[in-house]
């Protein structure tokens, strides 16, 4: 009688666990799906944003010197303008895809999509 | 009460052996690392994966920061290559024997295509700075005192011309991974992947996929390779370039011209075992053009990717299975 009832509480707790376990990778799939950009300043995070979720124009200045201006829209993220002679990271163009990563070096400014399906980028 | 110790002796061993296990992954395994840091006047960003990860990222920073600062930089007055500049020569240092080697080799077999000894002619240009046309007549008195011939390596010493100013700016980053990868060998570190700026090195018993960029628009890339442990290189003239009047300068001189490189590449990706001639290698290869470049890279046994004018790709053999386009309007010409 013991061993049996001991071997249903078993069978919840192990339901349990692949319920826990189905639901984390699920959400870890779903959140993993979506296009999220990282801006960061010297390394340090200053901006985290859902590209799927962005409406209209959504304009980014961190605080950075020379400035950068950051231009999100539903989809895609970029360098709209900056400061520096050069303006290498604006001639860069949009991030669109997973990986795309757009660096300023002049303000330390870094903008990555995450979830890249490359582990590196060569340029 | 012995039927009940026993109930309990299942799950208990079930979750001790679960503790040991994860206890083992964790301690052994080790942790993933990933620091961004901005040096060699470029982004950088180190991945490493093993025992004591976060102290061997650490060590990486430090270990790039004095590479650039003591020996390769060209502002620091403190650097190794400063002084040289600076006294037209010095003693050949020892840990940089092996590196002089291969710039001079290269040197040698682009025919003076890759030049290390433009400096001064880069000063002129101002890249990095305030970037312009020069005049011509002063490119041409410039461009007489540079060329790599003029240097000379006799008794541990070294010696140039005056005017004559050393740039391994096309061999430092891969320096510096050669450097990096050496330190990791003495690590339990298991995988990395160092970014210096869009070289690469890729360290560890699997295969890796990087991207190659796109000149059109180089935060994306229109290529992907997937590649075992190696170091990437790319020199592509969207890199570093201004415009002036319409027409538009990049950073890859012509020793022969003093001007920009203009044979129709748009950008060479080379992969190696060795970081510092991928570096040397896609700039030289840039510069000597497609059939000879591709030809210098097949001698060095290093996989190439060329893209020309036209939205061209020429890819060597050996990477002719590992390579996969991204954006269709490019073309791989067989």
């Amino acid at each position: 009688m013991d061993k049996k009832l001991f071997r249903k509480a078993d069978m919840i707790i192990i339901l349990a666990v692949l319920l826990i376990a189905g639901v984390f990778l699920l959400w870890q799939y779903s959140s993993g799906d979506n296009l999220r950009a990282v801006i960061t300043v010297d390394g340090k995070i200053v901006e985290t944003l859902d590209l799927d979720k962005v409406t209209g124009k959504k304009v980014i200045v961190p605080d950075t010197s020379p400035k950068v201006k950051i231009v999100a829209e539903k989809g895609s993220i970029r360098f709209d303008e900056a400061e520096c002679r050069d303006k290498l990271c604006v001639s860069r163009g949009k991030l669109y895809r997973k990986g795309d990563t757009a660096v300023c070096l002049p303000s330390k400014t870094v903008i990555t999509i995450t979830g890249g399906s490359v582990d590196a980028m060569t340029y | 009460m012995q039927a009940d110790m026993k109930k309990f002796i299942l799950p208990v061993c079930g979750a001790l052996i679960l503790g040991v296990v994860i206890f083992a992954v964790v301690f052994f395994g080790g942790s993933d690392v990933s620091k961004d840091i901005f040096a060699m006047d470029t982004y950088v960003n180190i991945r490493v994966k093993g025992r004591n990860a976060q102290k061997s990222a650490d060590i990486i920073e430090t270990l790039v920061n004095n590479l650039d600062k003591d020996v390769l930089s060209r502002q620091s007055k403190d650097s190794y290559i400063y002084q040289l500049n600076s006294e037209n020569g010095g003693k050949s240092a020892k840990n940089m024997s092996a590196y002089f080697g291969m710039l001079f080799e290269i040197a040698q077999k682009s025919n003076g295509k890759f030049d290390f000894t433009l400096g001064a002619l880069s000063d002129l240009w101002g890249f990095g700075k305030n970037p312009a046309v020069p005049d011509k007549k002063e490119i041409e008195t410039v461009l007489s005192k540079c060329g790599w011939e003029k240097v000379t390596i006799e008794h541990q010493q070294i010696s140039f011309p005056e005017g004559l100013k050393l740039d391994l700016g096309a061999a430092g980053k891969g320096i510096a991974l050669d450097e990096i990868k050496t330190y990791l060998e003495s690590t339990k570190i298991r995988e990395a992947v160092i970014s210096l700026g869009g070289s690469i090195l890729l360290y560890g018993k699997r295969d890796y996929t990087v991207g190659i960029a796109n000149p059109e628009n180089s935060s994306t890339n229109f290529a992907v390779l997937t590649l075992p442990a190696s170091c990437v290189s790319t020199s592509g003239n969207y890199e570093r370039f201004f415009e002036e009047d319409g027409k538009r300068y990049h950073h890859i001189l012509d020793p022969e011209t003093g001007y920009p490189v203009d044979n129709g590449i748009v950008s060479v990706t080379v992969v190696s075992q060795n970081g510092t001639f991928s570096d040397i290698l896609s700039t030289a290869c840039f510069a000597m053009g497609l059939e000879d470049g591709m030809a210098l890279a097949k001698e060095y046994n290093c996989g190439i990717v060329v893209i020309t004018e036209g939205k061209k790709v020429y890819v060597s053999d050996d990477l002719k299975d590992s390579i996969e386009i991204r954006d269709g309007s490019y073309t791989i010409v067989e």
